[in-house]
């Protein structure tokens, strides 16, 4: 029997858009499209590009472009790791390898309907997903992507920087806008007028309230060892120094690591919308173009704390040997821009390597790890690094891996010593009493 | 219930490592590590649908698959079903509609002057062709079943003896058991085995 | 003391020189229309009556705006500073005329936010900051997480009336119009434009004050703290094990 929606004309234009050549010549064409007016009109606005004032600006709109596009771009590396580690091709069909399906997928959001169920709290209905998106993308106002830049028609010696605005509250402000993304998940489970969005949005509220404090405690270890809250100024002396703080704090970075994770509302931690419980969680009833704003807000929370992971303990755009903090020329700078994309680009491989390997907790689990485990050790990581400043140690690598050492071995004496098994199944319950019938 | 049959079961105790969690979740991302970069694994079992079938590669069990639903037809070239409606009774979906007439033959009583599967409502469970006591009814292994509306989904007579036409090669009619008005095709002669006593 | 009793006499001249020309006519308008208004704005039984509050909440918030570019010119107030301030404004009457409690809440979170833009146009950053993870981060949605774990049906009788609202007006407009009072009429005085160092709001110099200056403070504030959450855990674990033999029992 012949197939009626599989027929031949779509088998062409699916075959053609197969054609690995025909992506390039594509590719090539719409780049020079974008390229030649850009370059064409270079004398007329190579003045905004010197401009302390403008160059953020236009930093800004260009990172948000790349970010967007690179939300979609995750979404096809996300659906291609999930097809690989359970040994299937993933989407294959759209474009040579699949390439063209975030295209389709949004295409197809655009499409969808969009339905406000009846009895929703509109106002609040609305505003959840503009609300989780936003909050996702401002962060990465502070981000240094590619240090200074000095322009061939700059007077000598002056410089801009590739970040959208330098707070002197630096690493502060991340966790303040880190703090408010948490209104578009609860917002999204209460106006639902659904109890399983509504469960979502609680769990939502108390992880993202529980795993605030040990991030905190982690970063101010790190803030401790760098002294200052400047993000690229932590950048900066990473790089003249070459030691990343990941050598110096690694249990910080562990900790920082597992709490984005919780953050970003990701697998192991994505309680918020787990399926098994709560059918889709906060976006159970949210459809179309809503329910892609919450899904790129994922996504660029994603790619948010990755960047400021690799800020903080990865040097940014330094790598040795290929980056260096006096080498401010454009190719320079887009070479460190490059660096610091790879770097983002590991890590948001690693959290979706990590969401295929572990399966979710179970809430009081996640309490239990928060609570019990990461604030005790976060606030003794914080004693401990106080104690190296004090002494004046805090860029000495042998002492800060020394300290780190020391802590590692007490976690491991605790829970070994400790009774209490890590699944916590039902041992502090009271025991039944059953009445002699 | 006794509370001799309750089996109680110990957690069992974790070591120190499984307590810290971490090098649990090393060896799992080892195993997904594994899994991501054999590609051959993956070859093996994902087939590429369109072009590559199940039927191409001749591993559907062409007996046994409980597709498309085709009306036989005996070796004179007419329709094999006599219109008993027992398919229709054991149809546990509802979805064969029969409309019996006066046979033009000598060999059976009725014939089917209607018959309508909708292969929408179809569950694809085989009992019409169980229940079938002259073998007209049978399920293909064609799997590819599309259609624009609701109204091609339901497949008449004709276009039922056409999907005999196209899949009598691939899977041939069995051999029909005998009627009491004969033989309705074929050469056997084998009578249906009456159910052997089953034990309680 | 000194500061408290010069205070006091610079009121009282002030209330002397009270005139009712110019500015401080429109002031007065704009004290009677906001306490009417939100007098009848504030929910409770006067249900037909809200509108007529509202619209003339609104008629107030106009009238502000003209004070507050009278109040500006020749000061160079940023033209952000009023727009924060009127919704600072906005939001926080919504607060308190608002019968939904989840709107109520988040409309602090928008109060919240227009401080923060105050708080950073004053090079106070480091207060900005800690504002928003301390309030919007943390305290308002634990409330929404109240708000929302107790949430009804209907329209709870305490969401659907405000209690005292008409002492609740006069003493909040009467205490706005002293402090209006001292701005406008003695702008020599309270008035005066501060002068904002810019380096004063950064985290270091906020850090170093805390830590030399205001390390008794400090080291109270923690104190406080610390009891109140030996209390709060004094007072869960104590009914966890009142409320266990209860449950415990299956019948």
């Amino acid at each position: 029997m012949k197939s009626i929606l599989y027929d031949k004309t779509t088998q062409a234009i699916e075959n053609t858009l197969r054609n690995p050549l025909v992506l390039i010549v594509a590719a090539l064409v719409l780049g020079a499209a974008a390229l030649v007016p850009l370059w064409m009109l270079f004398p007329y606005y190579r003045w905004l590009l010197s401009d302390p004032f403008w160059f953020p600006i236009i930093v800004m709109g260009v990172m948000l472009k790349v970010i967007l596009t690179s939300t979609a771009v995750c979404i096809l590396a996300e659906r291609k790791l999930a097809s690989f580690t359970q040994d299937r091709h993933g989407p294959n069909r759209v474009g040579f390898w699949g390439l063209l399906q975030p295209m389709a997928d949004g295409l197809k959001f655009f499409l969808k309907e969009d339905i406000t169920p009846a009895n929703v709290d509109k106002p609040i209905f609305m505003l959840a997903p503009v609300l989780a998106l936003i909050t996702a993308l401002i962060g990465f106002a502070i981000i240094p992507w590619a240090g200074d830049v000095h322009w061939p028609w700059m007077p000598e010696g002056e410089v801009v920087r590739t970040q959208v605005a330098s707070l002197n509250i630096g690493i502060l402000y991340m966790l303040a806008v880190g703090s408010l993304g948490v209104y578009g998940i609860v917002l999204g489970g209460y106006a639902s007028n659904n109890k399983y969005s509504f469960f979502g949005g609680m769990r939502a509220t108390a992880q993202m309230i529980s795993y605030e404090l040990p991030l905190g405690l982690a970063l101010l270890s790190v803030l401790l060892v760098s002294g200052t809250v400047r993000p690229e100024l932590i950048v900066d002396t990473q790089a003249t120094t070459g030691m990343w703080y990941v050598f110096y704090q690694p249990i910080a970075f562990f900790i920082v690591l597992v709490c984005t994770f919780a953050e970003a509302n990701r697998t192991p931690f994505d309680l918020a919308e787990a399926e098994q419980e709560l059918v889709g969680g906060f976006h159970t009833e949210y459809s179309s173009m809503k329910f892609a704003m919450f899904f790129l807000g994922e996504y660029a929370h994603i790619v948010t704390g990755s960047a400021i992971m690799v800020a903080l303990f990865f040097g940014g755009w330094h790598c040795w040997g290929l980056t260096s903090a006096a080498d401010t020329s454009w190719i320079g700078m887009l070479i460190k821009l490059n660096v610091y994309f790879a770097k983002v680009a590991a890590f948001v491989l690693f959290f979706m390597l990590i969401r295929w390997t572990i399966p979710r907790f179970r809430f009081d689990q996640l309490m239990r790890i928060c609570w019990l485990g990461l604030v005790p050790l976060g606030i003794a990581l914080l004693a401990g690094t106080a104690i190296l400043v004090a002494l004046g140690w805090q860029h000495n690598l042998w002492a800060s891996l020394g300290m780190n050492l020391v802590l590692l071995v007490l976690t491991l004496i605790y829970t070994a010593r400790s009774t209490v098994p890590v699944t916590g199944r039902q041992t502090d319950l009271p025991e039944i009493q059953v009445r002699p019938a | 219930m006794r509370d001799e049959d309750v089996i109680v079961l110990e957690e069992p105790q974790l070591s120190a490592a499984e307590r810290l969690y971490l090098p649990q979740i090393l060896d799992g991302v080892k195993t997904t590590l594994r899994h991501t970069f054999s590609v051959k694994n993956r070859k093996q079992v994902v087939r590429q649908y369109p072009e590559d079938t199940r039927q191409g590669r001749g591993e559907l069990r062409l007996a046994n698959y409980r597709g498309v639903h085709r009306l036989n037809k005996d070796p004179d070239g007419r329709v094999a079903c006599v219109a008993c409606f027992m398919c229709s009774t054991a149809c546990p979906a509802h979805c064969i509609h029969i409309e019996a007439g006066e046979s033009p033959w000598p060999d059976r009583e009725k014939y089917p002057v209607k018959f309508d599967i909708d292969e929408l409502r179809c569950i694809y469970c085989g009992m019409c062709e169980e229940a079938c006591p002259v073998d007209a009814i049978e399920l293909t292994p064609n799997y590819e079943l599309v259609g624009l509306t609701r109204a091609e989904m339901i497949f008449d007579k004709e276009k039922l003896l056409q999907v005999y036409e196209e899949t009598k090669d691939v899977k041939p009619r069995k051999n029909p058991p005998v009627t009491d008005y004969g033989l309705t095709g074929g050469q056997s002669k084998d009578v249906a085995q009456p159910n052997v006593e089953r034990k309680v | 003391m000194p500061g408290i009793a010069s205070w006091v006499e610079r009121s009282v001249r002030a209330a002397g020189e009270w005139n009712l020309n110019g500015m401080s006519t429109l002031l007065v308008i704009f004290l009677v229309l906001g306490a009417t208004g939100l007098f009848l704005a504030l929910p409770g039984t006067r249900g037909g009556w809200r509108p007529v509050g509202m619209a003339l909440l609104v008629a107030a918030g106009i009238l502000l705006v003209f004070v507050l570019a009278d109040f500006a010119l020749g000061r160079e107030l940023p033209i952000w500073f009023g727009g924060c301030a009127l919704v600072a404004l906005f939001a926080a009457t919504r607060v308190i005329t608002h019968t939904k409690p989840v709107y109520s809440a988040l409309y602090f979170v928008l109060l919240i936010v227009a401080v923060t833009g105050l708080l950073l146009l004053m090079s106070a950053e480091f207060l900005a900051a800690a504002l928003v993870i301390v309030y919007a981060g943390a305290i308002l949605v634990t409330y929404l997480f109240v708000i929302m774990l107790a949430q009804q049906a209907r329209l709870a009788p305490y969401d659907a009336r405000a209690r005292e609202p008409f002492v609740g007006c006069v003493a909040g407009f009467v205490l706005l119009a002293i402090i209006a009072a001292q701005l406008l009429v003695a702008p020599s005085g309270v008035g005066a434009e501060p002068t904002v160092e810019e380096a004063a709001g950064t985290v270091e110099a906020v850090g170093t004050l805390l830590l030399t200056d205001y390390i008794i403070a400090i080291q109270l504030a923690g104190l406080l703290l610390l009891a109140g959450m030996v209390g709060a855990i004094a007072i869960a674990r104590r009914q966890a094990a009142d409320s266990t033999p209860q449950n415990g029992g299956v019948d």
